[in-house]
């Protein structure tokens, strides 16, 4: 048992280390012996030998006496790195018989297992620091600068646009005055002779016929919405049902479309040589095969005049072909000669007379001598209904214009938002900028503050994966700093087949160009993009201040 | 951190739906499955007939051969039934004590299958010669065992095998008279036409006969003896009716266990008899469940057809080597008593009967017939990180630095089936997973590993090399037509199956597995050896077979029927596997391969899990007890996903389940396609931390479980230990099975499995102290049993060390588990009432077979008080002692506990001892013969006090000891 005195004898040298190893910069002063040769760890709580710092053994309850040895847990290990930058690892890695790329001295490894490499990784450090310094720089910046410029005059354009409309605006609403004024006079004077005539019942049937025709429209378009719906959701449940379900009423299902539908069954997709592609072109053109062998009989509508020419027809001024109608059954005239006069005239002079009587009736209707209701001739009742339309569109212009304003005053307000275009209004130039991606039978694509989408590259129906909701959502990130501006959240997108509604994280780093460069879908449903753009390359002073702040990080990334 | 807070309030809306359940329409009962039906209708009749029923099989007497070395007797049997019809039985004693019973029919018109066992042992057991066998008049008997207090005793007639000890019926075959084996016969006219009558109800022939003599027995009609329709599959029987029932009744013993895999206690539930737990009874036939009930007799994907039966005096074991679907009654008449009834649908009866007595022994004995798990490489009892799936390399990339940034630490990552274009395995998608070998190599940096999946189903298309080798060679399982390839529907369409019965298939597939190019056909060279197999789907799961599995008349090599070796198949693709990826290297490694289906021997090759189980409390409460049954049955290696695999577990749930998983032989994390991303780093505080924190308690335990393992692989003795192995004389602990024991190591785990707990109630089944593994208290056991109550909030996991054990520790945090093994051990030296403990602690290079060569390093720590009021801790070499029973696989004669393994590690010390329950502070500290070390005392209970409380604890701060040279240390 001699031997076992010999013991302590090679330890030190596998398990001590120097003092100083692994200490912060900012610690360094608090590792010094007391002068009775103790040391308090930092948490104050113990005092221990000062042989107990760094000798591989774990004395403090926070840890503190061993920063150089990995002996407690939950530490961080500084590495000096002279050459280079100096870096922190987590204690866990220290002496854990891998060489940490962050550790270029080696010093995390007993000595001997890692050789000290600091000069060539500091110098590929510089090399790539002053790469991407030159994009942010020179290239990416000076892009991102010609964005806020667009903002700029973007700004000064809506201004302008608001301005104009404001004007259009004050004469607009003049002119909708007038007209309105115009239009009720000529109502009253009508309304109730039109009442009259709408008891007819030609024009009481053609009114529920209108009515019925809208209801069967809505309706039709409800059904074609639903068949729609339920095709994608067949569609998605042919392509993507599991198998592991084992389920055969599922199976049943798919087989049952495919039969509806005219396609081939899923399984036998690019089985006996048929191509997926050559698939996809069947899926696509089955239904118009179907549509073109329907036989449309004479007059009746075929499905393409329903869905273009309907609602014009639905949208048809029934008062004023009320009116109309009565020219042509010429029914008998009503109220004073005096209105009718015409017919009594010889046509040669029928002209004069009509300017004649404008000029007289308006006099007569503006003194009160005679009242516009009691003149319900044809003409002037469709004078009624166009003077009606003609306010209308006044109206309609009005808002246009009014619309027109309120969205450039949105869209200002928008560009140099911390939550919209940026501070500095540099995204403002991209809004609807569209990139596109291409990944495995899909191609990907996300309209900048718009909507991403899947659209499938060999046929099918595409997805919405979620429409632009919100910069980085995080607490942890602050709005306008550039982590904010690093992420993007476009949500509610189409809703998965028994699964959540789709979504997408996009990912943005500055780069020369607007580019997508890669898609996950990393759960189901849920799909993280990445790209670059200029807009994210801050020059340089701020790139400094921001590697300034956040030093640590910036030096955890060697 | 972004998914939670953009998507939490999903968490709610997807939590798990009420309606999931298992689909129990696609799996039969016993009453939609012929022969069962037959074996219960047998069972009822005798049970009617009470005590005039008598079992037709008689010995015939005349015909007993003794075999030259006495070992085995062979004897005609006889059924009153059918006199024309000759049956054999043979009777073989193996030199432990086992008894091999083999009954088959003889000359008859066709071969029952009789496989099952070769499939199933490690080797030919060895008999025990010069057996005196007494044939009397009405018995033939033998007395045997060491002590020569073993029996056996067969009675002539009727037919009845007992094996005895004490005087008292241990086990005893035929005892109800339920034995019959359906003999091969033709299907005659008659019973054409009576097909024919019977219309559609092909399922219950009620055609009278009206003079059959044997309908007392066989029942009245012949139930589904031809043909069998279930939904809208027709089973076409070609060979008829060949069923063995066969009861086994143990008439001294009120408990079973066993009879792996099925969602449901430990202490095995009724399911026949006075208010059965069960209607229908456990089922033994591999199959893909989908979403199983978390209690239920139902077939799960494994299958291992052995029982232990227990009482306070003794405890015996029964494998009935058979490869065919099988139907297991259990009944308890009296509380002391036992009744089984098993019957299957063909193969010849091959019963061994493991007389005991003790759990211990039945471990060793089923361990010598089929084998232990080798010792797995030491990696894979690291922590596992899967997910169906990791969508590709970048996505790998990803996930493991997320690890490294939390300082959590993992050793494996998998891919499931979307790493392969079209489900083609080994045809990495290259879309996805450009650089597969680059991205191994990434995680291969950090210690880590691989496990990627390869299935059974292969895709027919020419363009998919594997299939195409294999319908070359001809090694595709066969349609009932015998010709050409049985195709089915997996996850790669249609699809075909390797006959891994055939033998020419073996090498072949070992050769997919070499990293290099192979002359002879496909090698995966877009491979490396970092990479590792998980075979699923091996029951076969085949979505449009009848029960999500392969036809029953489909044939295999030998001409064979799929009926006669369903439940062996998945065995023997895991095995073939295995060897697969043991050989790939020019020194061979240990292999990991995880399979979802198993057999009596799979336990050999490797890892199992218990399936898809749902992210639900009660999947994670049954999750443990199943655990525990396949350690009962051999298949140690065991774990369930941590999580649930269908379902997103609430926080809560998880963290509960991962303290679960970390005290689990196999320790993996899992989840389906359609769930939300669960990894550990996701967690928000306080949960993330929580985690880590279990992890890392996983890390510091390894030597423990590796310790474990290595005793598992030379004993059996299970790596996770009910209460009724360590304390077989509690009957208050027999039912126990949701609180166990780490191998020998004296740690006792209660998890929790229950929503909003802070406390647990944890059963102490002896008079001894036990100590809180984290805040040192001492509780006291009664010698009577005794239930305390802890602490059990979210973040702690009831874990106690039994007094009297010495626990090693590797207590620094490492990225993966290679990265600790230069990393010192802390000891925790938890005294017991008599100031004694004890602990052991196996290490080796955890890859290689070098063990087998004597490279390890097997210790022993003993705390003992040497004289009055000193406690000496020492530490000596185990192996020297006994290098024969040190490792698995060989038998050492010599150990040189100074070989190129222990100088590996010969730097490796002890850097901390904790001593917990000393009676007052110590005087000194030294190392025997050396200096005064640098020790603190906290007072508090002493292990030898009445009292409860904090125990005493004394830390000695880095004695410098190592760990592979004999040292102790004097504590006066």
């Amino acid at each position: 048992m001699l031997w076992l005195l010999l013991l302590p004898l090679p330890l030190p040298a596998l398990g001590a280390v120097e003092k100083t190893l692994g200490i912060a910069p900012h610690l360094v002063s608090k590792y010094v012996p007391s002068r009775s040769n103790t040391w308090t760890c930092l948490d104050g709580l113990k005092e221990i030998p000062w042989d107990y710092v760094n000798d591989d053994s774990c004395d403090c309850a926070d840890g503190s006496d061993e920063p150089g040895t990995g002996a407690c847990p939950n530490q961080s290990f500084y590495c000096q790195n002279e050459g280079h930058i100096g870096s922190f690892i987590p204690s866990s890695r220290v002496r854990d018989g891998l060489c940490e790329p962050n550790c270029c001295d080696g010093s995390d490894e007993r000595p001997g297992v890692c050789n000290n490499v600091c000069q060539e990784v500091g110098q590929a450090y510089k090399t790539k620091a002053a790469e991407e310094t030159k994009i942010r720089k020179t290239q990416g910046s000076k892009i991102r600068s010609t964005y806020i410029t667009y903002a700029h005059k973007e700004k000064k354009r809506l201004e302008e646009v608001i301005e104009t409309s404001a004007a259009q605006i004050t004469t607009q609403e003049k002119e909708v005055a007038r007209l309105r004024d115009i239009a009720e006079r000529a109502e009253s004077l009508s309304a109730a002779a039109l009442e009259m005539k709408q008891q007819s019942p030609l024009y009481t049937s053609l009114i529920t016929h209108s009515n019925a025709l809208k209801s069967l429209q809505r309706e039709h378009k409800k059904h074609l919405q639903r068949e729609k719906e339920l095709s994608n959701i067949l569609d998605a449940l042919r392509s993507g049902y599991n198998p592991n379900y084992q389920d055969m009423a599922v199976l049943e299902a798919v087989r049952g479309w495919e039969e509806i539908a005219g396609l081939p069954h899923i399984n036998d997709v690019g089985k006996d040589s048929v191509s997926d592609e050559e698939a996809g072109v069947e899926e696509d053109t089955v239904p118009d095969v179907a549509q073109t062998k329907e036989e449309v009989e004479d007059e009746m509508w075929s499905a393409e005049e329903l869905e273009n020419d309907l609602d014009d027809l639905l949208n048809s001024d029934y008062i004023s072909l009320l009116l109309e109608h009565d020219e042509y059954v010429q029914s008998p005239p009503e109220g004073s000669v005096l209105f009718d006069i015409a017919s009594y005239l010889p046509d040669a002079i029928v002209p004069q007379y009509e300017e004649f009587k404008e000029t007289i009736l308006s006099l007569l209707v503006s003194f009160g001598i005679i009242k516009s209701e009691i003149s319900s001739s044809t003409g002037t009742s469709l004078d009624t209904s166009r003077s009606r339309q003609v306010l209308t569109d006044a109206e309609n212009e009005l808002n246009k214009v009014k619309k027109e304003k309120e969205n450039a005053e949105n869209d200002l307000k928008e560009i140099f938002n911390i939550h919209g275009y940026g501070l500095e209004g540099e995204w403002k130039k991209l809004d609807g900028t569209c990139l596109r991606t291409e990944n495995g039978d899909y191609t990907y694509e996300v309209c900048l503050f718009g909507e991403a989408k899947q659209i499938p590259n060999k046929g099918g129906s595409t997805f919405s994966l979620g429409k632009f909701a919100s910069w980085d959502p995080s607490p942890d990130v602050k709005p306008g700093e550039e982590a904010y501006y690093q992420k993007q959240i476009y949500n509610r997108g189409a809703r998965c087949w028994n699964g959540p509604e789709r979504n997408v994280v996009l990912l943005l780093s500055c780069g020369t160009e607007n580019t997508l460069n890669s898609v996950v879908e990393l759960e189901k449903c849920e799909y993280q993009f990445t790209g670059t753009t200029p807009a994210l390359c801050r020059p340089l002073d701020s790139f400094e201040g921001r590697n300034g702040k956040k030093s640590q990080a910036g030096k955890d990334e060697l | 951190m972004r998914s939670v807070v953009l998507f939490g309030s999903f968490y709610a809306l997807l939590a798990l739906p009420h309606a999931l359940a298992v689909k129990s329409q696609d799996f039969k009962t016993c009453s939609q499955s012929g022969f069962c039906r037959r074996g219960r209708a047998l069972a009822a009749r005798a049970q009617e007939a009470q005590s005039s029923w008598k079992s037709p099989y008689t010995v015939d007497p005349s015909s007993i051969v003794i075999s030259s070395d006495d070992s085995t007797v062979k004897a005609a049997v006889k059924s009153s039934l059918y006199p024309e019809i000759k049956f054999g039985l043979e009777l073989r004693i193996h030199d432990d004590g086992v008894v091999r019973v083999l009954l088959d029919e003889v000359d008859g018109l066709k071969k029952r299958y009789d496989e099952a066992a070769s499939w199933a042992l490690v080797s030919e057991p060895k008999l025990s010669k010069g057996i005196r066998w007494a044939a009397g008049k009405k018995e033939l008997r033998a007395v045997f065992g060491e002590k020569n207090d073993i029996e056996v005793a067969v009675d002539y007639d009727p037919l009845r095998v007992r094996l005895r000890r004490g005087g008292e019926d241990q086990i005893v075959l035929n005892g109800r008279g339920l034995l019959h084996m359906e003999h091969f016969r033709s299907q005659t006219l008659k019973e054409t036409i009576e097909e024919v009558a019977s219309d559609e109800n092909a399922e219950g022939q009620e055609v009278l006969q009206v003079e059959n003599v044997r309908a007392w027995f066989e029942g009245d009609s012949e139930d589904a003896y031809w043909e069998e329709k279930f939904s809208s599959w027709t089973d076409s029987k070609p060979k008829g009716p060949e069923s063995l029932s066969l009861d086994i009744t143990f008439p001294n013993h009120g408990t079973v266990y066993g009879i792996p895999q099925h969602a449901t206690n430990l202490s095995l539930p009724s399911t026949t008899g006075d208010s059965p737990s069960y209607t229908d009874p456990f089922r033994l036939y591999n199959a893909d469940v989908f979403e199983y009930l978390a209690s239920s007799p139902m077939s799960l994907y494994g299958s291992i057809p052995v029982m232990h039966a227990h009482s306070a005096d003794t405890t015996v074991g029964l494998f009935n080597a058979v490869g065919s679907e099988t139907w297991i009654d259990i009944s308890y008449p009296t509380k002391k008593s036992t009744h089984t009834h098993w019957i299957s649908e063909s193969g010849i009866m091959d019963v061994f009967l493991l007389p005991g007595p003790t759990p211990e022994e039945v471990f060793a004995q089923y361990a010598r017939l089929t084998g232990t798990t080798a010792l797995p490489a030491h990696w894979s009892l690291g922590y596992h990180q899967c997910r169906w799936n990791y969508v590709s390399s970048d996505d790998v990339r990803t996930v493991q630095r997320r690890f490294d940034e939390e300082d959590m630490p993992v050793d494996v990552f998998w891919l499931d089936i979307e790493y392969a274009q079209d489900h083609k395995y080994f045809i990495w998608d290259h879309k996805t997973f450009p650089d597969p070998v680059e991205m191994t190599n990434d995680v291969a940096a950090a210690g880590r590993k691989m496990v990627v999946i390869v299935d059974p189903h292969l895709k027919r298309t020419s363009d998919y090399p594997v299939y195409q080798e294999a319908s070359d060679l001809d090694i595709l399982v066969k349609p009932k037509s015998g010709e050409g390839e049985y195709e089915g529907w997996c996850w790669t369409g249609s699809s075909s199956w390797i006959d891994h019965f055939n033998p020419a298939s073996w090498d072949w597939w070992i050769s997919k597995f070499k990293t290099t190019q192979n002359d002879t056909g496909f090698s995966w060279t877009e491979s490396t050896e970092d990479i590792h197999i998980w075979n699923d789907m091996n029951e076969p799961s085949i979505f449009n077979g009848p029960e999500i599995t392969m036809p029953k008349d489909s044939i295999h090599h030998g001409g064979w029927e799929h009926r006669d070796v369903h439940n062996i198949n998945g065995m023997l693709f895991h095995n073939n596997t295995a060897q697969a990826v043991r050989l790939r290297s020019d020194i061979p490694k240990r292999p990991f391969v995880l399979t979802r289906s198993f057999f009596a021997g799979s336990q050999r090759v490797g890892a199992m899990w218990t399936g898809d189980n749902l992210g639900t409390w009660d999947h994670m409460a049954v999750g443990v007890k199943m655990v525990l049954a396949n350690g009962i049955a051999g298949m140690a290696f065991a774990g369930s996903d941590v999580g649930g695999f269908f379902g997103n577990p609430e926080p809560e749930m998880l963290v509960r389940w991962y303290q679960v998983g970390i005290f689990s032989p196999f320790f993996r994390a899992h989840a389906h396609i359609d769930t939300k991303r669960r990894e550990p780093f996701l967690l928000d505080e306080p949960y993330k931390s929580i985690v880590r924190d279990i992890l890392r308690l996983r890390y510091a335990m390894l030597p423990i479980w590796y310790t474990a393992f290595r005793e598992n692989s030379v004993t059996g003795m299970p790596i996770v230990r009910p209460h009724y192995v360590v304390f077989p004389q509690d009957t208050a602990g027999f039912a126990i099975d949701d609180q166990f024991f780490v191998g020998s190591s004296g740690i006792l785990v209660k998890p929790v499995t229950e929503k909003d707990k802070t406390e647990a109630t944890v059963y102490i089944a002896e008079d001894q102290v036990y100590y809180d593994y984290f805040t040192q208290y001492a509780y006291r056991g009664s010698s009577k049993g005794k239930h305390i109550t802890v602490a059990a909030e979210l973040h702690q996991v009831p874990v106690f060390i039994r007094g009297g054990s010495i626990i090693p520790t590797r207590e620094r945090p490492r990225r993966s588990s290679p990265l600790m093994k230069l990393d010192p051990f802390t000891l925790r030296v938890a005294l017991s009432k008599t100031g004694t403990a004890r602990g052991d602690l196996y290490l080796d290079d955890g890859i290689t077979y070098s063990h087998q060569q004597g490279e390890f390093v097997w210790r022993e720590f003993v705390a003992e008080q040497s004289q009055k009021k000193t406690t000496r801790i020492s530490s000596r070499d185990l192996a020297s002692h006994n290098p024969g029973k040190a490792v698995d696989g060989i038998a050492l004669t010599t150990f040189d506990p100074k070989n190129a393994f222990a100088k590996e590690i010969e730097e490796v010390r002890v850097e901390k001892i904790v001593v917990l329950g000393l009676n007052s502070k110590p005087r000194s500290v030294n190392v025997e013969g050396g200096a005064e070390l640098k020790w603190e005392f906290v007072p508090g209970v002493a292990a030898s006090d009445k009292k409860e409380g904090v125990s005493s604890v004394l830390i000695i701060k880095d004695p410098k000891v190592l760990i592979t040279t004999d040292w102790a240390i004097v504590i006066s």
